[in-house]
């Protein structure tokens, strides 16, 4: 039985109560949040006698196999330190970190000492992502990826978070390095790294701010983002992050050299795109037909997913922590492999870099550059 | 107004939320009452255009000062608290998630009554709450509700993180009277309405699935008028005598749920709605909490037959305690109000 600790009692911690609860042979041993009240709030809507605002007090007092940082990305790195120096695995909420560098630290530390680690991207296991992930392990792709796009969309109409946002300069969110960016796009960015190597020759990015963001007093901040990576193999991608785009978009696209993927996570589908040619005007009558089959696929085993209880909102997260778990117990490889999480990390630093640059309060005008 | 007070004009009052629904309102009642040593809390982000219209309208206004901040940040609480003497707090958080309804809700009035209480001169702490802190499972259909009756208990269970928040912020203001001798009242305040406020209330029914269902049928609804309702709230700050009291705040004349909304669909828009009797969306909402224990949360129990209860299952309501206590009318009747609220969704309007 592992004994599950949670480090940070807000909005977020809910979703990983409710997963950890899914998962058989854990429990939840403590809770800890620097403002006492919100440990007590959680502890008492889920049961949890053990509450602390003091992390060492509960680390010492209570030695959980595991902890899961859910608090802002600031104290991450910190946080997940003193976890591991006292014995236990970590996964830590995504962003995974602030920087690259302090990334690599953090994995580097954990194999020091023997433990594991790994970061919030829960959308890595969604079904159709794992479904996709078998049909590229069985060669659908006919080779390596040629191309790959990635698509998230975050709504701005969610005043309960962009409310509070905009609402302070001081927010958390507002002091990172990508501000609204850094906070939401590692999901987007993490699925093409499964699929780039780790030496990147080129990487372009370009942001600005949308008028609906502006019109709500934005600021400084920016929320449209296109970034193109191309690795040395000669693999590229196309990472768009927008609040604009309606129906928001959350897919994932992955070209090979014989068969395409479309991934779309927003609504749980997965289309095969099989390199066929047909005479004449066929073209134009059976690829429809065939995407209409692969569509009814979808609604089919969703159906079967919903009546088999497995269409549930967190399923990705729920997975990836059984995963984690797994892995942990079987002294197996982490379900996300070190190198994605510091490449995604690193392709961030670079994309902050260039669009903040050093002024991040100028006009959004100014901040577009191009460093390849 | 001839008003018994337990403050003076001169003392310095601060208002959070002001510039929302019924703090505007509170605002512009206080300076209809002659105190404008008014200091009005706002987020950094708020549009002030609501709250500036009725500084601009009263002479007094423009002594009123605009503190803005973050009431999660104690530092913004204590500042704002430097030298106040009553407060009036209306910022609600209507966050989803449990967690911030509580850090809304519940943290920001612990952050505000600490500041008043190091940096205040502290004579009366309003909190405004809501109906939604009631639970009406065990009463019968058409039993009064009043503030005698029972709490939520079980607000995780009702899906229901706005009443867990006020639930808990109740508790803490009790707490902090109870501990630190703050001298407080509570207002629980039910279906707020008026102009600035368009849409039609839970308690009516919903319109989750695409097409409008009409459950509230002839239940009573527990309406007040904003104008009403932030004058009840304006007495319960300035009132000697009720510290530690509870009130419910619903006017005089109230209409049903029906008669409100066929008012609704012929002043503002036709549209299709399906009437639901309370027992059927009672059985309904019976399954669908059922089917969600079942399924581990596949589907979440937004339905359930607390929040049926609370919403639909209908009663009575009194303000014969705030009127004795606050000596508090309605100085808006409901036709008029009506026809006040009705006025600005009407697409004839010119």
């Amino acid at each position: 039985m592992l004994r599950v600790a949670i480090v940070g009692c807000g909005k977020i911690a809910d979703q990983h109560v409710q997963a950890i609860r899914r998962i058989a042979d854990c429990r939840i041993a403590a809770v800890c949040d620097r403002e006492p009240l919100m440990a007590s709030q959680l502890g008492e809507r889920f049961g949890i006698s053990n509450c602390f605002s003091d992390l060492q007090e509960m680390l010492d007092a209570t030695s959980p196999d595991v902890v899961h940082i859910t608090t802002p990305p600031q104290s991450h790195f910190p946080l997940a330190s003193q976890c591991l120096k006292s014995g236990a695995h970590v996964y830590v909420e995504k962003p995974f970190t602030i920087t690259a560098e302090d990334a690599d630290s953090l994995i580097h530390f954990a194999d020091a000492c023997a433990l594991k680690i790994t970061v919030g991207h829960n959308y890595q296991f969604t079904q159709e992502m794992l479904e996709m992930r078998r049909l590229v392990e069985q060669g659908f792709l006919g080779g390596k990826a040629v191309h790959l796009e990635s698509h998230f969309s975050y709504d701005l109409g969610d005043a309960s978070y962009v409310g509070p946002l905009l609402g302070s300069r001081t927010h958390w969110v507002r002091q990172l390095p990508g501000q609204l960016l850094h906070n939401v796009v590692s999901h987007g960015i993490s699925r093409l790294t499964e699929f780039l190597d780790d030496d990147l020759t080129d990487i372009v990015a370009r942001a600005h701010q949308s008028t609906q963001l502006r019109n709500l007093g934005g600021e400084e901040i920016l929320d449209e983002l296109r970034v193109l990576i191309r690795d040395k193999s000669g693999t590229t991608a196309l990472f768009c992050f927008s609040t604009q785009i309606k129906p928001g978009l959350n897919q994932f696209r992955i070209c090979g050299p014989r068969n395409s993927i479309v991934v779309d996570q927003a609504c749980g589908s997965l289309i095969r795109n099989e390199n066929r040619s047909y005479k004449s005007y066929l073209t134009f009558l059976v690829p429809p037909l065939q995407n209409a089959r692969e569509h009814l696929r979808n609604a089919r085993l969703n159906i079967a997913n919903f009546a088999g209880r497995k269409l549930y909102h967190d399923f990705g997260v729920a997975e990836l922590i059984s995963r984690f778990y797994q892995s942990i117990r079987l002294t197996a490889p982490p379900p996300i492999p070190y190198r994605q999480i510091v490449l995604t990390a690193r392709i961030m630093d670079h994309i902050f870099a260039q669009i903040y640059g050093k002024n991040p309060v100028s006009r959004p005008d100014e901040f577009e550059c191009c460093v390849t | 107004m001839d008003l018994e007070c337990a403050t003076s004009s001169t003392d310095r009052i601060l208002v959070t939320g002001s510039n929302g629904f019924v703090g505007v309102k509170v605002v512009e009642t206080l300076l209809e009452y002659g105190f404008a040593n008014l200091r009005c809390f706002v987020r950094p982000s708020s549009q002030l255009e609501r709250l500036k219209k009725v500084l601009d309208r009263h002479p007094a206004g423009i002594n009123v000062e605009l503190f803005s901040g973050d009431l999660l940040s104690p530092g913004d609480c204590r500042e704002a608290a430097e030298g106040i003497s009553i407060i009036y707090h209306l910022a609600a958080g209507f966050d989803k998630s449990f967690a911030g309804a509580f850090m809304n809700s519940a943290l920001a009035t612990r952050n505000l009554m600490d500041g008043f209480l190091q940096h205040g001169q502290p004579k009366r702490f309003v909190n405004v709450s809501s109906f939604a802190v009631y639970s009406n499972l065990k009463l019968k259909r058409g039993a009064l509700l009043d503030e005698s009756s029972p709490l939520e208990e079980a607000p995780q269970e009702r899906y229901d993180a706005y009443a867990f928040g006020k639930l808990k912020q109740e508790a803490l203001v009790k707490d902090y009277g109870d501990r630190y001798r703050l001298p407080y009242v509570i207002l629980r305040p039910g279906t707020i309405f008026g102009p600035g406020q368009r849409g039609l209330s839970g308690r009516v029914g919903i319109d989750t699935f695409g097409f409008f269902l009409h459950v509230g049928g002839s239940n009573i609804l527990p309406l007040t008028f904003v104008d009403n309702c932030a004058e009840a709230i304006v007495l319960a700050g300035l009132k000697p005598g009720i510290d530690g009291e509870i009130f419910n705040i619903v006017d005089d004349e109230t209409l049903t749920s029906s008669q409100f909304f066929r008012a609704y669909k012929k002043r503002v828009k036709p549209f299709f709605s399906v009437r639901v009797p309370y027992f059927v969306a009672h059985g309904l909402c019976f399954l669908w909490e059922k089917y969600s224990h079942w399924s581990k949360g596949q589907l979440p129990p937004a339905f359930n037959r607390r929040r049926c209860a609370a919403e639909w299952k209908g009663n009575r309501f009194s303000n014969q305690k705030i009127q004795q206590q606050l000596g508090w009318k309605p100085r808006v009747d409901i036709q008029t109000a009506m026809a006040s609220f009705l006025e600005q969704s009407d697409p004839n309007r010119t």
